[in-house]
């Protein structure tokens, strides 16, 4: 009787044993696992850096102008140039708006249409005022703007922030 | 798993039945050499694991491959250890196979009946060797290159055939793009999918046969 029970005592320890070792090396591999698929997710932006559009005088008075500029950005390993297009738009040659051509809506790229004094989107038909704010359309919300400076008569905006 | 949720599993799906063939079969007094099996198949495990993390980020062209597994080894987290891992189990296969089979060798566990398990260990053993020579290739840094332009070079000496098989290996003249897709697409599809097959059946007939015994001298 003393024997039956020492037996069965002893299965189960080592059947726990083995499952506590089991569990263990599993954690150990799936701590790791889970980081390393989440990890690029978690990842922030490159950080923000000033980004030189061009001389202010190339901006109209009163007329949204288009600049494009070439941005280096790296994901994952490769690193790639995108061009960046923005209009510019002062109304007195010292104030700048600077407005993303991303609409709002799904991200198609807006174009100024000087003859309606309006950005259109192709996509679903949006309109901006020159100053981004939506007109119609499905927008939810004014185009993105960026921060601007002027330095030595050159224009800059901030990316990334 | 509670005893009543077991039960009712038990009843729809039968899992106990197949639970105690696999881990309550009888076996024979045997010793520490018995558990080679095991290892080699824990490490297989753990090397399909691995590598299924890792091409989730590894890009079999030569443009990115180096890069690609830079990336992994510097960049994404705990990369390394899953890199380390597969790299270290891969020799770890290689080194438990071998000693598996000597054990087989020396206690005569070959022999009738287990004569297909043999034969399904050995191909075990050519599946084990195709995913060390491919998956050398994959890192596509100068010794994945030379190492493989030295073996497909070994293939090529075999005579009539040799010409021919270097070539299907390589997917040509010379060792390319083309060979590494290939040999990505022999490490990740072809030679799991035969593994699993091998596998599988080596195992249905180790736990159908159930193992030898330790041979007694004059028996």
């Amino acid at each position: 009787m003393e024997e039956e029970k020492e037996k069965v005592s002893r299965r189960n320890f080592l059947a726990i044993a083995t499952g506590a070792i089991g569990g263990l090396i599993g954690i150990v591999m799936a701590i790791p696992a889970v980081a390393y698929v989440v990890g690029p997710a978690l990842q922030r932006r490159s950080q923000e850096n000033w980004v030189r559009l061009g001389p202010t005088s190339k901006v109209e008075l009163g007329n949204p102008t288009l600049f494009k500029t070439v941005v280096e950005s790296q994901t994952g390993w490769i690193v790639s140039e995108d061009e960046v297009s923005v209009y510019v738009l002062t109304e007195d040659g010292r104030d700048f708006i600077a407005l993303s051509n991303i609409c709002t809506h799904l991200g198609c790229r807006v174009r100024w249409i000087s003859d309606q004094g309006q950005y259109f989107c192709p996509c679903h038909n949006a309109a901006f005022d020159k100053f981004g704010d939506v007109v119609s359309g499905p927008p939810p919300k004014p185009l993105d703007q960026f921060e601007t400076k002027v330095e030595d008569d050159q224009l800059f905006i901030l990316l990334g922030g | 798993m509670s005893v009543g949720f077991g039960n009712w599993l038990d009843e729809r799906i039968g899992w106990r039945k197949v639970w105690d063939a696999i881990f309550l079969r009888k076996i024979p007094k045997v010793n520490w050499f018995y558990t080679l099996g095991s290892a080699t198949l824990f490490v297989a495990l753990l090397q399909g694991i691995t590598g299924i993390l890792l091409t989730i980020y590894y890009v079999p062209t030569p443009d990115h491959a180096y890069d690609s597994v830079q990336f992994i080894t510097t960049q994404v987290p705990a990369g390394w250890f899953i890199r380390g891992v597969h790299h270290w189990g891969a020799s770890a296969m290689v080194l438990l196979t071998v000693l598996h089979m000597v054990r087989v060798i020396m206690y005569g566990a070959y022999k009738y009946p287990r004569e297909v398990t043999w034969f399904t260990g050995v191909g075990l053993l050519l599946v084990t060797m195709g995913f060390g020579f491919t998956g050398y290739l994959l890192p596509w840094d100068q010794k994945a290159y030379w190492a493989t332009i030295v073996g497909t070079r070994i293939a090529g000496v075999a005579p009539f055939i040799g010409e021919p098989i270097l070539r299907i290996m390589r997917g040509g003249e010379d060792l390319s793009a083309v060979t590494l897709a290939r040999f990505f697409g022999t490490h990740v599809w072809v030679l799991p999918t035969l593994l699993l097959l091998l596998l599988g059946f080596h195992m249905y007939l180790v736990i159908r046969q159930g193992i030898s015994a330790v041979p007694k001298r004059g028996e």
